[in-house]
């Protein structure tokens, strides 16, 4: 399977025992304050203390390599971009025909990137030191229903096992002399329809078992769950939860009460 | 074809309250589907010249899920699917405009593909009402995060991705549609 299926890593930081439900607020704090941030600066600072968290959930350099490669080459084009869209402000460095350039563009295409990065970077927080049991359980938690937490943890279970299957069907198809990189696009994506048919039909089958197996393990005979390991919040989180609210709640008030230009 | 409102089981024989989830096959197929969308979204990865980019075939199975299953399959496995792929290959903050991208394709799809009579004709006005979704919706949603400049530069590249994948979902569709009728205790049928 190509990249990693999940990103989580063994650890024992106190990111790793902090309650699910407050990592998840949390990093939905930290996002919306990467938007409301206007400033350069500001945002770098705020990328600096993410990536720091980052370091102290002990995120490995590769799989945080591998997770910000895609938003890179995104940023790099936005810094290129913004400035032939968006030529606005008075120093012009460039200007010919209808392409005009000017410093301010520069500048606001550049801060567009680093929010990117933050908005990018910022769940790597939840991903990196969050397993996904504990990430359906909190949404369990925190008002999903069951049967839907239920239908998303088969889907997670299942994922790595169909992306091997469809690597093993590839494989299986070119041992017969099938030629995956050759001929116009429309001809390699038709050479797919002999990959994705067994695929589907074989995981359709994996669904009717399923659905016996969940059947005859009482799956919905009783509305009172009980679970074997529950959520509990220690003082702990409420803590840092009170410390998160209040980096947001505090640039939001002098942003938008006080009028402070950040 | 009964709808995903489906619940198991009304009241219990002892007395004891029972849960009014969805049925089972619903739960096992739609997480199936979910699965195999962020699977082939994630793996089937087609090489193209001339931008040195790689086409995914994600598309085709949410075409897929709304073709045979129905909007509602379509909406929940093509929105949730894609977004699980978008978050597991480290594009978390990219994964709600995804999911209402996909979400919306699969839906309009699923829609769209049963409002004709005539099948050819059926599902290739779902792929372009649903194609038509899914490059709006991300459009919209790259111009908001990304600025007009890169979102005019995905247009393209979304409209050649959703044209492959629609082409690929018509074609496996009716085959595989009619092989589980032969096959399954059912599954087609939900």
């Amino acid at each position: 399977m190509t990249g990693f299926v999940d990103l989580y890593t063994e650890g024992n930081t106190f990111l790793h025992q902090m309650d699910p439900r407050v990592k998840i607020l949390a990093v939905i704090f930290l996002s919306a304050l990467a938007l409301i941030i206007g400033n350069l600066y500001y945002l770098l600072v705020l990328l600096a203390a993410i990536l720091l968290l980052l370091a102290f959930g002990r995120a490995t350099l590769s799989k945080t390599f591998f997770a910000l490669k895609l938003v890179l080459r995104v940023m790099v084009l936005i810094v290129i971009l913004w400035p032939f869209f968006n030529p606005t402000g008075s120093p012009v460095l460039f200007h010919y025909g209808i392409i005009k350039i000017t410093e301010p563009g520069i500048i606001h295409g550049i801060t567009v990137a680093v929010r990117i990065a933050c908005l990018a970077s910022v769940w790597y927080i939840l991903m990196f030191t969050t397993t996904q049991r504990d990430l359906v359980r909190a949404l369990v938690k925190m008002g999903l229903r069951f049967d839907f937490g239920l239908t998303l943890s088969i889907a997670l279970r299942f994922l790595p096992t169909f992306g091997a299957m469809v690597e093993s069907i590839e494989d299986a198809q070119r041992a017969r002399g099938m030629e995956f990189d050759k001929g116009s696009l429309l001809k390699r994506s038709r050479n797919y329809v002999a990959v994705l048919v067994p695929t589907i039909v074989s995981a359709l089958r994996t669904a009717d078992m399923l659905s016996l197996a969940l059947q005859s393990r009482a799956y919905g005979a009783r509305k009172d769950r009980t679970y074997l390991r529950d959520l509990r919040m220690r003082p702990t989180d409420y803590a840092a939860l009170a410390l998160f609210a209040l980096t947001i709640a505090l640039p939001a008030f002098a942003k938008y009460v006080l009028q402070v230009h950040i | 074809m009964t709808d995903a409102s489906n619940v198991s089981g009304k009241s219990g024989p002892s007395g004891l309250e029972t849960a009014r989830y969805v049925s089972p096959r619903v739960v096992a197929v739609y997480g199936v589907l979910t699965a195999l969308t962020a699977a082939v979204t994630m793996t089937v990865a087609i090489p193209f010249p001339p931008t040195r980019g790689f086409f995914n075939l994600g598309d085709s199975i949410v075409f897929f899920s709304a073709f045979v299953f129905g909007w509602r399959a379509g909406a929940i496995c093509g929105g949730i699917g894609s977004a699980a792929a978008d978050v597991l290959l480290g594009y978390v903050f990219f994964s709600p405009i995804t999911l209402i991208s996909k979400g919306t394709e699969g839906l309009v799809a699923g829609l769209a593909s049963k409002a004709l009579k005539s099948r050819p004709l059926a599902l290739a006005f779902g792929v372009v009402a649903g194609g038509a979704c899914m490059v709006t919706g991300y459009f919209l949603g790259e111009w908001v995060l990304f600025g007009l400049g890169p979102a005019l530069a995905e247009v393209p590249v979304n409209i050649v991705q959703v044209t492959v994948g629609g082409t690929v979902a018509s074609v496996i569709s009716y085959p595989v549609s009619n092989l589980l009728k032969r096959t399954s205790h059912g599954t087609a049928q939900l």
